[in-house]
């Protein structure tokens, strides 16, 4: 149970910073819809990210390739 | 049947305004100061005695300062120390909220996401600042994979960025959600051995299992809390 409440809590993380992050971009810069649209499918990438750590096992480290140097020490 | 969300409600104790903002005393501050309490005085009167062979409440305190110390000392490394009082303030807070939780006719502070965002939001802001107090700009650099090509700089560092901003929610999110599912299943399978009259024993057995697991989350979210905090913490200090 745990792995699948981690697995579906970091799809919806990553995919709603995202948007949000678009969302408050486009309205500082007054690009709407663009900049949304942009960050949706950027936030996506990092949930599916989020999730590759998780299924592998890594850890929380920023950037993917320390989280992979520190599971091979 | 009882309504098994209404153990998650709020209810001020005393009414507070001030500036037009709602700061009532409620039951969820309440156990707050309960878990705080508790845990102060856990650990002052356990290690009262100071004694060179601990008794049963010493080594308690013993175990749990161990358990934290040597966490950090694993995840963060040496320099790790002088953030000692503040991961285990948190480890203690999470435990006795999760805890306290268990207790029937109390409320799980837990198990509402303003208090674990609220605690989650505290670590990452504090981290990020530590970062780039020791590192600078530098710090940004680990968002960038050593070794990718220049031009794939445009895409992977907003996603690496989001998938950092992400940490925070995503982890307040886990811890919140396993105490209130958790929670949830009690009640309703609590429900039902009431429903069910002499049948209820089926249920009945399978609580007593749930119980033990419950316990079990309780300590492993209050575990997977602080040891994110460590790693965190790890790499604001050390950046490789």
């Amino acid at each position: 149970m745990g792995m699948g409440i981690r697995v579906g809590v970091e799809l919806i993380a990553g995919i709603a910073v995202g948007s949000l992050i678009g969302y408050g971009l486009d309205r500082w810069l007054g690009t709407k819809p663009w900049l949304l649209l942009v960050f949706f499918f950027l936030g996506a990438a990092a949930s599916v990210l989020n999730i590759y750590r998780a299924v592998h096992g890594l850890d929380d480290s920023v950037g993917l390739g320390q989280a992979q140097r520190r599971k091979r020490k | 049947m009882a309504n098994p969300v209404e153990q998650f409600k709020i209810e001020p104790i005393v009414p507070l305004e001030i500036g037009g903002v709602n700061v009532s005393f409620t039951n969820s501050s309440l156990f707050m100061v309960v878990a705080v309490v508790l845990a102060t005085a856990f650990l002052t009167l356990s290690v009262k005695g100071r004694a060179l062979v601990p008794g049963r409440w010493q080594s308690m305190a013993e175990l749990m300062y161990e358990f934290v110390a040597n966490m950090i000392r694993d995840n963060v490394g040496t320099e790790g120390r002088k953030y000692f009082p503040f991961v285990f303030t948190l480890f203690m807070f999470v435990l006795f909220g999760n805890l306290l939780g268990m207790i029937p006719y109390t409320f799980t502070y837990t198990s509402h996401i303003a208090v674990t965002f609220g605690l989650a939001i505290v670590i990452f802001i504090g981290v990020t600042i530590i970062g780039f107090a020791r590192h600078g700009t530098h710090y940004l650099r680990m968002f960038f994979p050593h070794g990718a090509p220049l031009a794939t700089a445009i895409i992977l560092v907003p996603i690496e960025l989001i998938s950092y901003c992400s940490r925070p929610f995503s982890l307040a999110i886990r811890l919140f959600a396993n105490m209130t599912v958790g929670h949830i299943i009690l009640k309703v399978m609590a429900g039902f051995i009431i429903m069910l009259g002499i049948a209820g024993i089926a249920p009945m057995v399978f609580l007593g299992g749930v119980t033990v697991l419950e316990f079990g989350i309780a300590l492993l979210q209050a575990y997977v809390f602080t040891i994110l905090t460590c790693i965190y913490l790890h790499d604001a200090i050390h950046m490789h």
